[in-house]
Order: C-alpha cells, then structure tokens, then sequence
C-alpha cells in the first residue's frame, strides 16, 4: 500500500501531520516513539524577532472547541535555529517551519536564515498576520499574499507552502493567488475569528478581547472550504479544522486535501495522529484501495 | 505517550463533606512515579462536551491507587462524581513541575491552603513523613463544609490550624490570621496552594520576613503538556506555562 504523498519535490512517508502551534515545544513529546511515525511535524509559527505572546487569559473552550489569542510566543528565528531546530532534527521526521512576518521583507530575511540553517523540509507561510499597508490580513488580500509568496519563493531552497485564513470572502481567490505566485501547496484552514463573552462580568473570556475559533465545530465549514478549493487547484492542500478521528480525516481527503494535520484535538487526545494514520490505513485497506491518490479527491459530484 | 497517556478503572468514590469529595483509581506506574505538586489532565467526558481535559492535583498515591480529591465546581467536575466502581478514567499524566523537597536543614515547613488548594499536600506530607522539621498547615475555607477530614495530616505530623471566613471552625477571618505560627527563621520552608489573592498574600508575607517558598498555580489548561502556550501566566521571567513550567513556581517569581 502506497500512502506517500508529496509537497513540491518532497517525499513523505505519509499524508498525518499535525497542525502549527498545537504540537511542540515540549521535549519529553519529541522523545515519544509515535512522533517518528508522522509524515511531518509543524513547529509554532516563529517570527524574526521574539515576541512574548498575548495577556491571559489566552484561551476558553466553546461548545465543541475552543477560542485561542495566544499571540505567536515565540524564541525569534535565530534562537529558533540555534536551539529548537537541533532538537527538532533528532526526531528524524520532515521538519515543516511555519514562519510569519510583517512585511515581505521580513519574510524574505526569515527566509534566507532557513536556506542556511539544515533539517528543513519545507517551509510554511502563515500569512494571518497584519498587512502594513492595509486594514486587513495579508491572508485576506489576494494581491498582498501573492506578493509575499513571489518574493519569498524568489529565495527560497524549499518548497513553500502557503498558509490561508478562512475569514475571507471566497477563500478559492486567495488560493488561486497564491498558486499562480509560485506557492507549492496550501495549508488550510486557520482559525475563525471568533469571541466568547462571560456574561458575569460582561467581560471578553478571552484577555485579547476575540481570538481564533478551531476544533470540531470549525470542522464542516473547513471541509467546504478545501473542497471547492481543490476543485480549482493543482498545487496539493493541507487539510485542517477540527479533525479529531479517522473519519473525519478522511472528510478532508475524499474532499481533496493531499495531506490532514491534526490541530487543537492533539490537546485532548495526543495519540489521535497516530489512530488517524492507522485508521486511513485500514480504510483503504477496506476499500481496496492501494493508492492513497485513489482515495485524495474521491468525492462523487 | 503511550507511559503518560492511559485508561485506569476506578476503585471508589466517596463523598467526604457537604462539598468535597475523594476518587481513587488503580494505576501502580503512576501511583510509584508522581511526585507532590504534579497534577493529572482527566477527559472527563466521552463527547465534546466539556471540550478540554480538566487537571487535577493527585492527592494521594499508595498500593497501585491514585486518589484526588475534588469539589464539583462546574460541569466537568460534576460528571466526576458520577463514575463509578469498574468505570474507566482516561488520564494524561503525571504532568507539570513538583514542589522541591525541603532540604535537610529545615526546621519549619508550612503548608498554607486554601480551599481545595490543600489538596497535594496530603501526598506532600505522606512522602516526608521521616523528615524532622516541625510541620503546620494553616488552611483557609468559606465554611465547616469547606474543611478537609484532618486527620490524615495528623497522623502524618502535620498541625492543622484553620481559619473559615463565617468562623464555623477555627479562626474567623483569612488563613493570614494564623501567619503568626510561622517561625521568621531562615529555615522555615512554605509551601502553597489556593486562590491568587491568598497565594499573593503569602508572597507578601515571605518577602517581608525573608522566608523562602514555593506555590502552587491555577489557570485553565488545554493541553497541558506545555505545547499550546495557552495557560500562561505572568512570572518576573516574563509568561511561563502553568502546565509545563509549574505548577509549582518559586514564590517569589510569581507575579500577582
Ligand atoms: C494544576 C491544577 C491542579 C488542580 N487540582 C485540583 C484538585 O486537586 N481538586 C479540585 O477540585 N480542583 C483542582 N483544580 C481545579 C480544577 O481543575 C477545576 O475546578 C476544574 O477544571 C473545573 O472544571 P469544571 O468543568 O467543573 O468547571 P467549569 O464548568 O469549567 O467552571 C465552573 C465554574 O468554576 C470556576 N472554575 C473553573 N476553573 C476553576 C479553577 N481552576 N479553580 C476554581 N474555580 C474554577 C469557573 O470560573 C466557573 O465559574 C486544579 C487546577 C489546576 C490547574
Ligand atoms: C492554541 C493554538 C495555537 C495556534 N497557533 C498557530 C500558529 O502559531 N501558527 C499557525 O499557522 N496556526 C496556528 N494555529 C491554528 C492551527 O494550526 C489550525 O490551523 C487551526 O487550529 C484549525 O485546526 P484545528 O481545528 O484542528 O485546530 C493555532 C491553533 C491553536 C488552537
Ligand atoms: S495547557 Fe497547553 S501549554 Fe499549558
């Protein structure tokens, strides 16, 4: 059975990965056998200087799922490089690096300190930052992400993936921006800007006053998504947004996604990538299948 | 994972006050290596609903049984006190920092509670039983509903004195009323455990007499394996992780 899937020139082992800034940080999981049978690991988005990160409260749960303002904490790229990427290398797993910047600039300069650095396997654009010019996210303007990924991929050794938010009009525009500007795969969705009020204290429940919405209850929006924007693309999508079990990956993939990271549900059940993996297994197994490219977009129209 | 991630049956669980009540569980790895002051995160339900696992401090841990002891507060806590004998708990610990064992030299170690908040030193004191120092607990509750069962701290030589706001049993007033037991000698430890305004009372306390100290911190946990960044708290180091690098802090990192 073949289960390898590919993001621009690169080979992996498997279509499960997990999703940036839900996965990480703590060395005693990297050590965990079952990591190593992941077809990649996405560390938190890094930023090129350190940032600190929101005020607490940075996060509340929802009914089936949970509002996040975290804030991108983070060691900066160069501390970045100097102390995680090691560790992160050891673990024998493609390495996906989930950058974000400011500016293109920034992003270039990010960019550039990657190419140097040793153990990256690709590298993510999470363009759901501010655009400088503009009162919206880079993610949210079909120009300005296009301009990001052209400058960057003008740089870059690795294969780039480019990051989308879902708080936009037709996210299938965004997308067919960022192919033509040269990204080599999708990664989506990222959260729902979302709020939580406690009506006590008539206060936001989260420190941030909104944050970002993920887990179960983002999952049937998410699927819609990666679905008609498959239909339109060539480049492979990473699919995400509240994946919890084998059947709901399997949502992302009939729909079209090459790939599923599992994000907020590693919370709740940190084993759950490894189930999902076995699980995709034993379906195609059921099916009959012995391509994973048989079951990638299987969806009957 | 697959030595912190598990399925334990319960063994028993009683209700032991008006408000608190007492869950053991079988599970002899954990029971040998958790140490005072970690916790465990329990998936309370098998759906959604509550979302995120809730972590509780282990109370005590003896013979392969691990024991907390919780006060129904909300929905997930009060889906706890319906599990039964032969029922599964699933279980993602043992997690976060523990609290240092006080050095040989230690003449006082004062255990100061509030609430729910005195839970771990209960295993604290099971496990340096044989340590010589003179031990207290200064415990603050709402009421007599809101004390523990004290005896298990007496016989691990612990002296309890209470305080409950409505003055049901002991002092009337806050647990600083009974500050005056603690010794202003450098070899007294403190050790605590409760709500925010209390712990920071305590700092206060410490920093005035220059007393050292360790407490133990709350905040709402998701993963609890310090990987979503989401439980963090404010220390004079900048945000630190509730799960991952406490809970236990130094209590003079703490910053209330
Ligand atoms: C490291 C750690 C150790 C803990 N150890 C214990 C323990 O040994 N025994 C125990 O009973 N509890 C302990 N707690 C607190 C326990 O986790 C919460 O009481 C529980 O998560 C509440 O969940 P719930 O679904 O019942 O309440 P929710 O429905 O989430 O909340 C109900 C109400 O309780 C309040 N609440 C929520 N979380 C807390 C909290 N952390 N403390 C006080 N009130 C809260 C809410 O503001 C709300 O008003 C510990 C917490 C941490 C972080
Ligand atoms: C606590 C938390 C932190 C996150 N941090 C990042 C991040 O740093 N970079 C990023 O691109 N996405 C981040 N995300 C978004 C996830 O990667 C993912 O796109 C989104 O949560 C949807 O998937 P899910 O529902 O499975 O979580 C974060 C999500 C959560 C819940
Ligand atoms: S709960 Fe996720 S970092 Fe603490």
């Amino acid at each position: 059975m073949n289960i390898s899937v590919k993001i621009g020139n690169v080979v992996l082992a498997n279509p499960v990965t997990v999703a940036s800034g839900t996965f990480g940080h703590s060395e005693e999981m990297y050590q965990a056998k079952e990591v190593r049978c992941l077809g990649a690991i996405v560390p938190k988005t890094v930023t090129l200087h350190a940032q600190q990160g929101n005020p607490p409260r940075r996060m509340c749960e929802v009914a089936a799922g949970m509002i996040n303002a975290i804030g991108i904490e983070n060691p900066g790229i160069d501390a970045f490089i100097a102390t995680k990427l090691p560790k992160l290398k050891k673990i024998g797993v493609p390495l996906i690096v989930s950058i974000s910047a400011h500016s293109a600039e920034d992003f270039v300069l990010m960019a550039e300190k990657l190419n140097v650095a040793d153990g990256v396997a690709a590298v993510e654009l999470n363009l759901s930052c501010p655009n400088l010019q503009k009162k919206v996210l880079v993610a949210q303007d079909a120009e300005a992400t296009a301009a990001v990924i052209r400058q960057v991929k003008a740089v870059t050794r690795y294969p780039l993936i480019a990051k989308l938010s879902p708080n936009v009009t037709s996210i299938v525009d965004i997308a067919l921006a960022a192919e033509s500007s040269g990204a080599d795969a999708l990664s989506m969705v990222n959260t729902f800007a979302a709020m939580a009020i406690d009506v006590k204290k008539r206060r936001s429940k989260i420190g941030n006053f909104t944050g970002g919405l993920s887990g179960p209850a983002i999952r049937p929006i998410a699927v819609r998504m990666v679905c008609e924007t498959a239909a339109r693309v060539k480049i492979p999508i990473i699919g995400m947004g509240g994946i919890t079990c084998t059947n709901d990956a399997l949502e992302f993939l009939i729909a079209g996604a090459t790939m599923v990271a599992v994000g907020t549900y590693n919370f709740i059940n940190p084993r759950a990538p490894l189930e999902i993996l076995e699980g995709i297994r034993v379906y195609m197994k059921e099916n009959k299948m012995t391509d994973i490219r048989e079951l990638i977009g299987s969806i009957q129209r | 994972m697959s030595d912190i991630l598990k399925s334990y049956p319960v063994v028993a669980l009683k209700q032991v006050s008006p408000v608190y009540f007492r869950l053991a569980f079988a599970a002899p790895g954990l029971a040998r290596v958790v140490k005072p002051g970690q916790f465990i995160h329990i998936k309370v339900s098998e759906g959604f609903e509550p979302f995120f696992r809730r972590p509780f401090s282990v109370y005590r841990a003896h013979d392969g049984i691990v024991e907390i002891f919780f006060e129904p507060v909300g929905k997930g806590s009060r889906l706890l006190t319906s599990k039964k004998r032969g029922d599964t708990l699933d279980v993602l610990g043992p997690l976060g920092k523990p609290f240092t064992p006080p050095a040989a030299g230690i003449k006082q170690i004062v255990f100061i509670g509030g609430g729910i908040g005195a839970a771990p030193f209960m295993l604290f004191s099971d496990r340096i039983k044989v340590h010589k120092a003179e031990k207290l607990l200064l415990y603050g509750g709402r009421s007599k509903a809101h004390t523990f069962s004290m005896t298990d701290f007496k016989k691990n030589g612990v002296r309890v004195l209470t305080a409950t706001d409505d003055g049901s049993v002991g002092v009337k007033g806050r647990v600083s009323e009974l500050f005056k037991e603690i010794r202003l000698a450098p070899a007294t430890m403190i050790y605590t455990c409760g709500p925010r305004p209390m712990m920071a009372a305590v700092q206060a306390f410490a920093k005035v007499h220059d007393l050292r100290g360790e407490a133990s911190c709350e905040e709402v946990m998701a993963c609890g394996l310090g990987a979503c960044l989401g439980c963090s708290i404010p220390t004079v180091h900048g945000y630190r992780t509730v799960c991952h690098d406490g809970p236990v802090f130094g209590l003079n990192e703490l910053v209330f």
